[in-house]
């Protein structure tokens, strides 16, 4: 078995305030669980839903999942800015979120949420119901339990604005870290403020602070590599004996083809596309301590299963 | 095979820099080369011809009113161009120097100008009948190029003959799908989180050979482009990401990549259609004030001989036109936000027209025009 039983992880919930008679719209889609209003539960539940009471102002917000994309592309350095929330999803994993997500993002919101194993509620666009019913149906199938955060850097967070932002940067530059609460020699490099460590000023601008820690570990040494996309983000998980690559596009076009270098040699595989049930990894290979392979398709998210054993799938 | 991995560090490969070049203008990124592909006992580039360049000129190979090429005339220089380079009688034996019936040919054409300048559909034409003359199967020619968006408006299917294949590596900008993840140049040149360029798919299996047409043009960040420029960045992915703000890394990444094997070994010949060229604005040709009209085509296998040719050609024209010369790095002329794209004395970054020597330095040619045998024939 490669992976041990394990938590699973909890799916994202749609917080749906609209009138009752919406209903055929969510069956249509494959939804039978809501949260709603609290006035509006008995009505739900009558029509045939688990529906429980929520109040989207009792959670913490998360950003829409949005690519800004740059009038000129030529240059390297004018890369599309990325909002994603992964980095403070890690920075605090145990709250609820809260995605007002507008059309087109909710499917995107719940990979998301998916990925980094949190709690998350989505407020979806009626247009969107059904893509985010297809979603919630691909993740509920996945067979992924949750497993160790793999990072190369380890931040001791001081709950700082500054700090968020050196994470976010990390996140969106595929610079994986986790937030630790004292040294760790598990880490290649920590990060955190004060005696030994950084001042304020370093981290002042967070793009050069990023780039900074990136040199500083050398690309060699990063656990993830991605080569065929700026608008992707890996979250990585596993625990000595797999690994889970999970990979979200924030682009609306699929990217054809994305290629990944993964730190470790895992000669067994298995992939999850969400859109193409039937899809395989291309130019697998196993050579110089780092296992490479190709996803040809890849739209909002994809979970990749290395193993170094038998897989359990 | 094993793969082979190869290590070209700027200490690797000492490179003397053109008269006029400070070192410190150049500091050589650190290129990571991986191929499993070895360079043939004879690869491709310089090949059998080195320092020798077959020069063309007709005045009837282009009407410049209309821009329309003669067909007859380009055919009646080509087969000139080839026999004077290999010194046969028969133009099919001078194309069987190079092609076998058994190959499969690559055409790599250039269209980021297109519709203004491009591989002139005729010359593409008339290079395809002579290599189906010497007994390679339509169906075994590629005409490739990398952008869809740009081979499209050339219409090469109205030209050439059926079964003869029209491909783009990318339909879909930035996408890698056609580009092979084994063989590839990784280097990090602004920090930009995808540090590998790979190498078109077909260029290892299935092409056996590849003739390279380019054509004669300024290029706002390497100078001039030809021959070495198109085998280059028109054989690999995600190469813009060598330019940012006023610098850009073509001095050096445009003659690494050409060494990449098998690119080095499976591009046997260049044909440079100069019929047309672009004297500023270059790579593109939106404006037509740019584009004149030296009505030649220089053949080899030298690709640094012949773009040491190009760079004349086209400083020598922006002279005439009072305009800055290529090889003037003074900042008061960039601008990257200025009307470069309209304006002869204003460019988009610092241009590296020394890719042609550093090239020459990585053993692609020669680039000492002293050295270099021009033959010139009037049609």
């Amino acid at each position: 078995m490669l992976f041990l039983a394990g938590l699973a992880i909890l799916l994202p919930s749609l917080y749906w305030d609209h009138p009752v008679d919406t209903a055929a719209a969510l069956r249509q889609a494959g939804i039978a669980r809501l949260l709603v209003p609290a006035a509006q539960v008995d009505a739900w539940r009558k029509a045939g839903f688990t529906a429980n009471a929520f109040d989207p102002a009792t959670a913490a917000k998360a950003t829409a999942p949005h690519v800004e994309y740059q009038m000129d592309v030529a240059s390297a350095t004018r890369v599309p800015w990325v909002d994603a929330n992964g980095w403070q999803f890690i920075r605090t994993p145990s709250r609820t979120y809260f995605y007002d997500a507008p059309a087109g993002a909710a499917a995107m919101a719940a990979a998301e949420a998916y990925a980094y194993g949190v709690q998350a509620v989505i407020q979806a666009a009626p247009e969107d119901v059904d893509s985010l019913g297809r979603m919630l149906r691909f993740l509920g199938n996945l067979d992924a339990p949750r497993l160790p955060t793999r990072a190369n850097f380890g931040i001791i967070d001081d709950g700082s604005d500054e700090m968020g932002e050196v994470m976010n940067l990390m996140a969106r530059h595929n610079l994986l870290f986790d937030v630790i609460p004292s040294p760790d020699p598990a880490y290649d490099l920590i990060v955190r403020l004060g005696a030994g460590g950084f001042t304020k000023e370093d981290i002042a601008d967070p793009y050069a602070f990023a780039i900074r820690m990136r040199h500083q570990l050398t690309d060699d040494k990063r656990l993830v590599r991605i080569y065929g996309s700026n608008v992707v983000i890996v979250r990585l998980t596993g625990d000595g004996t797999g690994e889970q690559v999970h990979l979200l596009n924030y682009g609306k076009p699929e990217v054809k083809a994305l290629h990944v270098r993964v730190l470790g040699s895992y000669p067994q595989h298995h992939v999850a596309v969400f859109g193409h049930p039937r899809a395989a990894l291309e130019d697998f290979s196993v050579a110089g301590g780092a296992t490479e392979f190709t996803i040809p398709e890849l739209g909002p998210y994809a979970i990749v299963y290395l193993g170094n054993g038998q897989l359990s799938r | 095979m094993q793969r082979r991995t190869f290590l070209q560090a700027a200490a690797a490969a000492p490179v003397v820099l053109p008269a006029g070049y400070a070192a410190t203008e150049h500091k050589l990124p650190k290129y990571h080369v991986v191929s499993h592909y070895s360079p043939s006992a004879h690869p491709g580039m310089p090949g059998p011809y080195p320092g020798q360049v077959v020069s063309v000129h007709s005045e009837k190979s282009i009407d410049v009113a209309t821009e329309k090429s003669n067909a007859a005339v380009v055919a009646e220089m080509l087969s000139r161009g080839m026999r004077a380079l290999t010194g046969d009688n028969d133009v099919r034996d001078s194309w069987a120097r190079f092609i076998s019936p058994s190959d499969v040919v690559g055409i790599k054409v250039n269209c980021s100008g297109a519709p203004g300048i491009m591989s002139t559909p005729e010359v593409v034409a008339e290079i395809i009948r002579n290599v189906v003359a010497v007994g390679v199967k339509p169906a075994s020619i590629w005409i490739y190029e990398r952008f869809e968006e740009q081979i499209v408006t050339v219409h090469y299917d109205r030209y050439v003959p059926a079964g003869v294949h029209i491909w783009t590596a990318e339909h879909m900008r930035g996408s890698i799908q056609a580009y092979d993840p084994a063989t590839y140049v990784e280097t990090n040149f602004f920090d930009e989180d995808d540090t590998r360029s790979n190498l078109i798919r077909l260029v290892c299996s299935p092409f056996t050979k590849i003739i390279n047409v380019p054509n004669m043009k300024d290029h706002g960040a390497s100078g001039v482009t030809g021959c070495l420029k198109n085998i280059a960045y028109g054989d690999f992915s995600n190469v813009a990401r060598s330019h940012s703000g006023a610098v850009t890394n073509t001095y050096s990444f445009i003659g690494t990549l050409a060494m990449v094997e098998p690119l080095r070994s499976k591009t046997v010949l260049q044909v440079t259609d100069g019929l047309r060229a672009v004297w500023h604005g270059g790579p593109f040709s939106p404006n037509r004030k740019f584009r004149f009209y030296p009505k030649q085509i220089m053949v080899g296998t030298d690709p640094v001989a012949i773009d040491r040719l190009i760079l004349d050609i086209i400083d020598n024209k922006r002279k005439a036109e009072h305009a800055v010369s290529v090889w003037d790095r003074s900042m008061k002329y960039v601008s990257a936000t200025g009307d470069h794209m309209n304006n002869p004395d204003i460019n988009q970054f610092i241009r590296e027209p020394g890719h042609i020597e550093y090239a020459a330095h990585l053993g692609l040619g020669v680039y000492d025009l002293d050295k270099i045998k021009v033959r010139s024939i009037e049609v």
